[in-house]
Formats: structure tokens, sequence, C-alpha cells
């Protein structure tokens, strides 16, 4: 006797509209060139070498007067700070009222492969902020700094810290032993020297490695599924395709300052032992006595909290402030979430402080 | 006289090559042995990825029993085979055995890097151009002379305001 299999014809259904979605993706998607990923209007105020210092117009009337100085990571670009209007996050601290500005490290080539540490941090970095400092006439500015950013940012803070009003280190890389994720894994036992003395700067490429590891079944399938199934939704195709964008678009990490990040602070761990130097100048966090905001995602799994906390109870500050928020790495920055509750409550500490 | 054909050739490129032939021949025997070396952690690699995904597949089976008949069944199903292959996975990733066997992997790599490296600067050096060590120098010098005009600067700006 021959058993009758019974499809349910909604899952028939289902197939059918999904590969019609399919065939109708390029009519209704645009081409990843024509998505431009700057939303917020500015000005770049000041280049050295390859790095572009970005100043964002002002939305309101009046603006507070310290100016804040945003050192993205690394990894990827800046670009998703200010992904879309919605999302954007420059765009709701210009709205909050504050002098917003931030530095663009650039893309990299083979003849930068020796910028290290003491360049991003003693070169780039302080002369963005020795420049805004001039040209807003004030003597200290507010520095966030946002995961690889943020382990820049600390090192800068505590060298110069008659230069920072506040600090702000959101998702920093700053303790790597206690690090849980894959990347800190694949860190830990990286010849880092081998690397760099055969290829020179850290390859996109690798990265891309990197980001296939973390939750490759959500992030690699059901991702893309969601993208094809909410083909006709504009508003998440939209999203989906600058994400996509920024997350495709990382450019190469300098040779030198890569050896020294990934021995110093995944190998060693020597910037939480306060053990940490940058051409030969002590990283004490003990001398981050400024007020510091430390902002921190529960379900980070880039940098994880275990990694970013202990630079709340390390830092010589009294007026201390952690938070912690439950999205992931990106939702900290980039998400409704990070509009109705991040921000805010960002802007909140800051004005008090400005 | 008959030494001129000769010195007309040392400046060739044959003989270039020619006098570092043997260096292309060592460097592809050595090739060779990153490469059975580079084979076994890549076989390493491989294997710890399927074990994870039968062993995945184990947990599935014994989770999802039942073929899913309906859309919503297969939704149900979906997201049970995401979350258990997403969390062995991880699991994989973040281990030790990972950890170090791809490290490996990765060092084997790059030494076959460097070996076509040291072959392509045979190659550079026949042709009379730069090899990557005399590029790497010139930007090492360049980034230290960035670095001196800066402190210059500094120095400058510095005794001016005085």
């Amino acid at each position: 006797m021959k058993s009758e299999s019974k499809i349910d014809p909604k899952i028939m259904e289902e197939i059918i509209r999904f590969n019609k979605n399919i065939i109708n993706a390029p009519k209704l998607v645009d081409a990843p060139d024509e998505i431009v990923l700057e939303v917020t209007p500015h000005d770049v105020v000041q280049e050295i070498d390859k790095t572009r210092l970005l100043h964002y117009k002002p939305l309101t009337d009046k603006q507070h007067k310290t100016p804040l100085v945003i050192s993205y990571a690394l990894i990827n670009r800046y670009h998703i700070l200010d992904i879309q209007p919605e999302k954007s996050w420059v765009r709701n601290l210009v709205q909050q009222g504050f002098d917003v500005y931030m530095l663009d490290w650039g893309n990299p080539t083979s003849m930068d492969k020796y910028l290290d540490f003491d360049d991003y941090v003693n070169g780039y970095l302080d002369g963005a902020i020795e420049f805004i400092k001039n040209e807003s006439s004030v003597e200290k500015v507010s520095l966030q700094g946002y995961c690889t950013g943020a382990t820049l940012a600390t090192a800068y803070t505590t060298l110069h810290p008659e230069s920072v009003k506040n600090y702000i280190a959101t998702a920093p890389v700053i303790d790597g032993w206690r690090d849980t994720t894959v990347i800190s894994n694949l860190a830990k036992n990286m010849d880092v020297e081998k690397m760099v003395d055969i290829i020179g700067n850290m390859p996109p490429e690798f990265m891309y490695y990197c980001f296939s590891v973390l939750k490759p079944f959500e992030q690699g399938i059901e991702k893309y599924v969601n993208f094809f199934k909410n083909i006709d939704n504009k508003k998440f195709v939209d999203n989906f395709l600058r994400v996509e964008k920024w997350l495709s678009d990382t450019p190469p990490i300098p040779g030198e300052l890569f050896k020294q990040w990934i021995k110093d602070i995944y190998q060693d761990n020597l910037l939480i032992q306060n053990k940490m130097y940058v051409n030969n100048n002590h990283i004490d966090l003990k001398k981050i006595d400024m007020p510091i905001f430390t902002q921190v995602a529960v379900g980070d799994h880039l940098v994880s909290p275990e990694c970013s906390m202990p630079l709340h109870y390390a830092v010589g500050s009294e007026d201390k402030t952690l938070r912690m928020y439950p999205t992931g790495h990106v939702g900290m920055i980039a998400s409704s979430l990070s509009q109705k509750k991040v921000l805010p409550e960002l802007g909140k500490w800051l004005l008090e402080r400005s | 006289m008959s030494s001129k054909p000769q010195a007309l050739a040392s400046t060739g490129p044959m003989r270039a090559f020619a006098a570092n032939s043997k260096k292309v021949s060592t460097e592809l025997i050595e090739i060779n042995e990153s490469l059975l070396e580079f084979n076994k952690f890549l076989t390493e690699y491989y294997k710890q990825l399927s074990e994870t995904w039968n062993e995945a597949q184990k947990k599935v089976n014994l989770k999802a029993p039942e073929v899913p008949q309906d859309v919503e069944q297969i939704e149900v199903f979906k997201r049970i085979w995401i979350d258990i292959f997403d969390n062995d996975f991880t699991e994989l990733f973040d281990s030790k055995k990972f950890g170090e066997n791809y490290g490996k992997l990765v060092s084997k790599e790059l030494e076959l890097t460097k070996h076509w490296n040291n072959i392509s600067n045979v190659i550079l050096q026949a042709a009379n151009l730069p090899s990557k060590e005399e590029i790497d120098e010139v930007y090492k010098e360049l980034h230290a002379l960035k670095k001196r005009i800066t402190k210059l600067e500094i120095e400058s700006k510095k005794k001016k305001s005085e």
C-alpha cells in the first residue's frame, strides 16, 4: 500500500513567492554604488596623510560649547555612525545641540605599514583635537571612542588628560584576556609578527573571515532569507543594503599598529594591567580622571562586556558611569534602541558636563 | 674583445636570473614542504568543521524528529536548526583546539606567501626592479622622515609662540 504524502499548499505558495522575490530583486534594489552612506551634512576641515576630520553642520540654533570628537574603530568605516537619518548616531547628537567632529582614519595602503599606535594616538588623534581646540577656542573637548577606536582614545586620554573634558567609551576593547568572543580566540592564536613581516598590513579579507565565523548560520543564511522575504519593504531593504555596504568596506589596518594592538591587548593584555607603552610613554589608566561614561552591549559578540567593563573600574575618575544595554555591538550605535535609549542618556550625561 | 659579449650579458636579465636560479629551485622545494604542512592543518580544519556539523545535525534530529508539514512547522524547524548550528559552531570557533589549528594554518599559509615573495624577488632583481624588502626600506624611511618633520613642526610652532 502506498502512503500518500500531503504537502501543505501554503508551503508551495511560500516557495513560489520566495523565488519570485529573488527574480525581482535586481529590479527593486539599488546597486551598492548608488547608495550614499554619508547622510548628515558636514565639511572636511582637516586632512593629515590619509585621515580626514569631519565637522558636522549644526541643526540647532544654539550649540553646547564643548565640541565632541568621535574616534571611530579601525575595522570598517565610520559610516555606521551615520548610516541613515533615522538611525544616525551623529545626527542625533547634532540635533541635541552638540558640535560633533568625526575622525575618518581613511584607507591605508602598503606604504602605511609602519604607522603605529604612536602615529594614531599622538599624531592623527592629537592633531585633530589640537585643531578643534584652536578652531573652537576651547581648552578641552569631549572625546568618544568606539570599539578599537576606544582603545586608541583611551591611550590618548591617559597621555593627554589636559585636553579631554569628558570621555565616552563605547564598547571599548580593553581587557583582551577576559574577552570571550571568537575574534579574541583567533587573535590570541595569531602569529602576528609573521603576518606583518610577510604581508605588511592586516588585509581586509582576514577581517571578512572573522566576520564569517560570527553566528555563521544566522548571518550567513537567515539574514539573506529575510532580505528576500522582505524585498517589497523599501525601508527594510534600504537599511539592509546600507549595513551590507558598510560591512563589505573594511580598510586594511597598518601592520605595526595591528601588531601592537594584537600583542598588547589580546595576547599580553598590557593595557588593563597598566603595562602598555606607546612610543615609550606609559599608558596608565589611573590618569583618566575626568568624567567617564562607559557604554556596553550585553549581546556584543565582537567585544564582549567582560572585555569592556574593566575600564570603568580601572580609571582614576570619581565621576564615572557604566551603562549596559540589551543589544549588540552595532545595535548600540545604529538602531532604534540607540535612538530611543542610548543617545538620550548619553546626551543628558554630556549636557550636564558640557 | 672576447670578454665584451660577456660584459654585455652581465647587465641583462638572463644573467641575473641565471645567477639566482638556484634560489628559485630551493624556494620551490621549500614550498612543497610548507604545502605538506599546510595541508595537514587544512585537513584538521575541515575535520573539525565536519565533526561539528554532524554533531549539530544529530542534535537537530533529536529535537525535531518529525518532518515539518506546514509553513509554521518549517519556521520552527529552521529556528531550531539555526540556533543549534550557531551554538555548536560558535563553541568550536571559541575552542582552544580550533584557535590553535587555525593559527597554525594561517602561519603556514604565510610561509607559502613568503616563498612566493622570494621567487618574485629573484624575477624582480633580474629585471633590475626593487625587491619587496627594498620597497619596505623606502616605506620605513618615509615613515621616519614624516615623524621627524612633525616633530620639527611642533618644535618650530612652540618657538614661534614663545
